[in-house]
C-alpha cells in the first residue's frame, strides 16, 4: 500500500505540485508572520541587548523599560560605582513619546545620554556622529528614509527642535524606535532636575551579573537592580503582552489555512482514488493498510509543501526589508522546526478526520461499470 | 461431482424498506466444484452482481450461509474477511480495475503483498502468469497504454497470483470486442480446467455459454431453470457473431427492425453508422 500510495501520488505531478504549493503558501504565510513576530520581539529589546552593561539599575518597583517610567537620584550612580566589583557606571534619562520627523509622527524611545558615557548610545551608525551634543539628535536610519530626512534636517521632540547629526542602524522597530539626544536636553524637557532613569553598570571579570545586582540592591536604598538578561526577558514579556495578540491571531489563521489546504488535498486524493481504495479492500487489504497509504500521501504533500515554504522563506524574506524597511524579520531554526512539527500534527489530524471516509469506502463499488 | 469448493444455502439480500423494498437475491442456493466454470446469467437487474458480491465475501447476506472450502464465510467477522479474500478468492471485473499508477507487473504483484512470502515469493509465479498470458513484453507498461484485452489479461493474472481456490468474474468480456472476449473466455476456461480453480462468472454474453460447464439463470433474484428451447439465434450486424436474442442485452431498432449485438462496443459502432452495417450484411 505504501508503494502504491507514493507511486499514485507521483503519477499525477500536477495534482501533487498544486497540493504542495497550496500547503507551501499557507506555511510561508505562517513563516512570514512568525518572522515578523520574532523580528519585532528581538527589535523591542535591541537597545538593552546592545548596551554594554551587566546590570541595569532603576527605580524600586520598576522591572522593565518598554512603556515604563523610572526616576532615581543621580547621586546613586557614584555610590554604585564604589561597590566592590563595579568597574563602570553610566546613567541615562529615558521617556516614551511621539517624535515628529518629516511631517510624520513616530512613537519613540527618547534616550538622553552623556557624551562621555562608556555605553548607552547608538551601537552602530549608518552615517554621522554617534554621540549627540546639546541641540542634536541621532535618529534611526529607517525613520530618516521613511521621512525623507538626512543629516542636517531637524526633528521635534516635545517642544524642542533638534538637528539630526547621526543616523543609527538597528534602532528601528514598529513598536519602539530609539532616538538619542543629549541628557541635558532631555533633563530640561522632562524637568527632571537631578534625576536619571536608569543606571547602567559594568562589572569586573569574575563576578556574575546576578551577584553584582544583589550587591547593588543591598548597598543602595530604594533601587531595583536586574542582570541584563533578566531585564531583557522582563521587557520582552511586557512588550509582547501589549502587541503580540494580532500577530498570534494571524499565525493561527495561517496555520488553520495550512490545515485546510492539506486536508482538502488529501481528502480530494481519497475521493479521487475511491475506486482504487475499494479495489484494495476487495483484494484483501485492511483498513490499517489504507490509513497508512493515506497518511503517507498526506505526509508527502506536507513535507514537500514545508520544504518549498522553507526555500521560499529563505529566498523571499531578505527581499522584504528592501521594499518595507520598517519591518524587522527574523527566521529562527526553532520556529521552522516548530512549523515542521505542526505539519506532522496537521497530517495526523487530516488522516484522523479522513479515517471515516476510508472506512466508508465500500469494496462492492469495484463492480460499478 | 467432487466435494464442492463453493456452497451457498438459502442466500437472500434485500434493499430498501416498505414500498421501496427490493428483493435483490431471494433464497438462492448453489454449488460449484473444483475446476468448474459456472455461468450466472440473467437479465439486467436480476441480482447477479449482488449474488456475486455475497459469494465473494464483499457483502453480507441478510439470510443464508456461504461456504468456501468448508469455511463458513457468512459467519466470519468483518476483520477476518480480508485474509480470506487475499488467500482464497480472485476477482476479475468488467472495468478491469487496474491501479493506474502501477505497471503491469506491479499490478499483478499487488495482492501478493498480502500473503506469506510477499512480493519476493510471488515473483516467479507472476513471471509465469505474464508469460502464459502473453504480457511479458508489456510488463513495464502502464494500464493507460494497454488495449482492453491486455487490461483484462492483467486483471486475470492479478486474480491468479495468490493461487486462489475460486475466481469470481463479473462480466469479464463486457468491455471487449468479440475476438478479445472469446480470448478471455478461453483463458478462464483454461484456468478452471488446467489449474482446478473454480470460476464463477456473471455475464450477459451468450457467447460465453460455449465455454461454461454449467449455466444458472437468475431472474428477479431467484435461480430458475432456463428452457432449452429459448434460444433465438441472430447475427450481430457488426461483427457477425451469433447472439441469442432471448438473452441479448445490447439491442437497437433501425428502420422498424430490431437488431441484437454481442457487446456494447458493437452496438456503439452500429449506432454511429447503422446504414453501413445493414447494407454490408444485407439484413435490410
Amino acid at each position: 500500500m505504501w508503494y502504491w500510495s507514493l507511486k499514485s501520488l507521483f503519477a499525477e505531478p500536477l495534482r501533487l505540485i498544486s497540493g504542495s504549493l497550496g500547503v507551501a503558501c499557507a506555511f510561508l504565510l505562517v513563516m512570514v508572520f512568525q518572522a515578523v513576530f520574532e523580528g519585532e520581539s528581538r527589535q523591542i529589546v535591541a537597545y538593552i541587548q546592545n548596551t554594554d552593561a551587566d546590570v541595569w539599575v532603576m527605580q524600586d518597583g520598576v522591572e522593565n523599560m518598554h512603556m515604563a517610567s523610572s526616576l532615581l537620584w543621580n547621586w546613586k550612580a557614584p555610590r554604585i560605582a564604589r561597590i566592590a566589583g563595579v568597574t563602570e557606571v553610566a546613567s541615562i534619562l529615558y521617556m516614551n513619546t511621539v517624535m515628529s520627523a518629516g511631517g510624520k509622527r513616530w512613537f519613540s524611545y527618547i534616550v538622553g545620554v552623556d557624551e562621555n558615557a562608556f555605553t548607552g548610545g547608538a551601537w552602530e551608525m549608518t552615517a554621522g556622529e554617534a554621540w549627540p551634543q546639546q541641540g542634536e539628535a541621532i535618529v534611526p536610519d529607517v525613520v530618516a528614509i521613511l521621512s525623507g530626512l538626512s543629516i542636517g534636517d531637524t526633528v521635534q521632540v516635545l517642544d524642542a527642535e533638534l538637528r539630526i547629526v547621526g543616523l543609527s542602524r538597528g534602532t528601528f522597530s514598529m513598536a519602539n524606535s530609539v532616538t538619542f539626544i543629549n541628557k541635558k536636553d532631555l533633563s530640561r524637557l522632562m524637568d527632571a532636575g537631578e534625576a536619571v532613569s536608569y543606571i547602567l553598570v559594568k562589572g569586573s571579570d569574575g563576578i556574575s551579573a546576578q551577584d553584582l545586582a544583589a550587591r547593588i540592591k543591598t548597598g543602595v536604598d530604594k533601587v531595583s537592580a536586574l542582570p541584563k538578561q533578566q531585564f531583557i526577558h522582563r521587557d520582552r514579556e511586557m512588550a509582547l503582552q501589549m502587541g503580540s495578540e494580532i500577530i498570534r491571531i494571524m499565525i493561527t489563521i495561517g496555520t488553520l489555512l495550512a490545515v485546510l489546504i492539506a486536508g482538502f488535498t488529501v481528502y480530494y486524493q481519497v475521493i479521487h482514488k475511491q475506486r482504487e481504495l475499494a479495489l484494495a479492500k476487495a483484494l484483501g487489504f485492511r483498513h490499517r493498510h489504507i490509513y497508512a497509504g493515506v497518511f503517507l500521501q498526506a505526509a508527502a504533500i506536507n513535507a514537500l509543501g514545508y520544504g518549498l515554504a522553507v526555500a521560499g522563506a529563505y529566498t523571499l524574506m531578505p527581499m522584504i526589508p528592501l521594499v518595507a524597511p520598517q519591518i524587522s524579520l527574523y527566521v529562527s531554526v526553532e520556529s521552522l522546526v516548530r512549523l515542521g512539527v505542526i505539519g506532522i500534527l496537521v497530517t495526523t489530524l487530516v488522516v484522523f478526520v479522513l479515517a471515516r471516509n476510508v472506512t466508508r469506502v465500500d469494496p462492492v463499488t469495484v463492480f460499478q461499470r | 461431482m467432487s466435494e464442492p469448493i463453493l456452497r451457498a444455502i438459502g442466500l437472500s439480500k434485500q434493499f430498501g424498506t416498505a414500498a421501496a423494498l427490493v428483493r435483490a437475491v431471494d433464497d438462492v442456493s448453489l454449488e460449484a466444484a473444483p475446476g468448474e466454470l459456472v455461468l450466472i446469467m440473467g437479465p439486467s437487474g436480476s441480482g447477479k452482481t449482488t449474488l456475486l458480491s455475497m459469494l465473494g465475501a464483499l457483502m453480507k447476506p441478510d439470510a443464508g450461509r456461504i461456504f468456501i472450502e468448508d469455511v463458513e464465510v457468512s459467519a466470519l467477522r468483518e476483520g477476518q474477511l480480508p485474509r480470506l479474500r487475499a488467500n482464497k478468492i480472485g476477482f476479475v471485473f468488467q472495468s478491469f480495475n487496474l491501479l493506474a499508477a502501477l505497471t503491469v507487473e506491479e499490478n499483478v504483484l499487488f495482492p501478493a503483498r498480502l500473503v506469506a512470502g510477499g512480493v519476493k515469493a510471488a515473483g516467479a509465479r507472476a513471471e509465469q502468469l505474464l508469460e502464459r498470458l502473453e504480457l511479458t513484453g508489456r510488463r513495464r507498461a502502464l494500464p493507460r497504454t494497454l488495449s482492453g484485452g491486455e487490461k483484462q489479461r492483467v486483471a486475470i493474472a492479478r486474480a491468479l497470483v495468490n493461487r486462489p481456490t475460486i475466481i469470481f468474474a463479473d462480466e469479464p468480456t463486457g468491455n471487449l470486442d468479440s475476438r478479445m472476449g472469446q480470448e478471455v473466455m478461453m483463458i478462464l476456461r483454461s484456468v478452471a480446467r488446467d489449474q482446478g480453480c473454480t470460476v464463477v462468472m456473471v455475464t450477459h454474453d451468450s457467447r460465453s455459454e460455449e465455454a461454461a460447464d454449467r449455466i444458472l439463470w437468475l431472474e428477479d433474484g431467484k435461480l430458475r431453470d432456463r428452457k432449452t428451447d429459448t434460444h433465438v439465434w441472430r447475427r450481430d450486424p457488426v461483427c457477425g457473431m451469433r447472439v441469442d436474442e432471448w438473452t441479448a442485452v445490447e439491442k437497437s431498432r433501425y428502420r422498424g427492425r430490431d437488431y441484437v449485438f454481442c457487446s456494447h462496443e458493437c452496438l456503439s459502432r452500429f449506432e454511429a453508422s447503422p446504414a453501413a452495417y445493414v447494407l454490408a450484411t444485407g439484413q435490410e
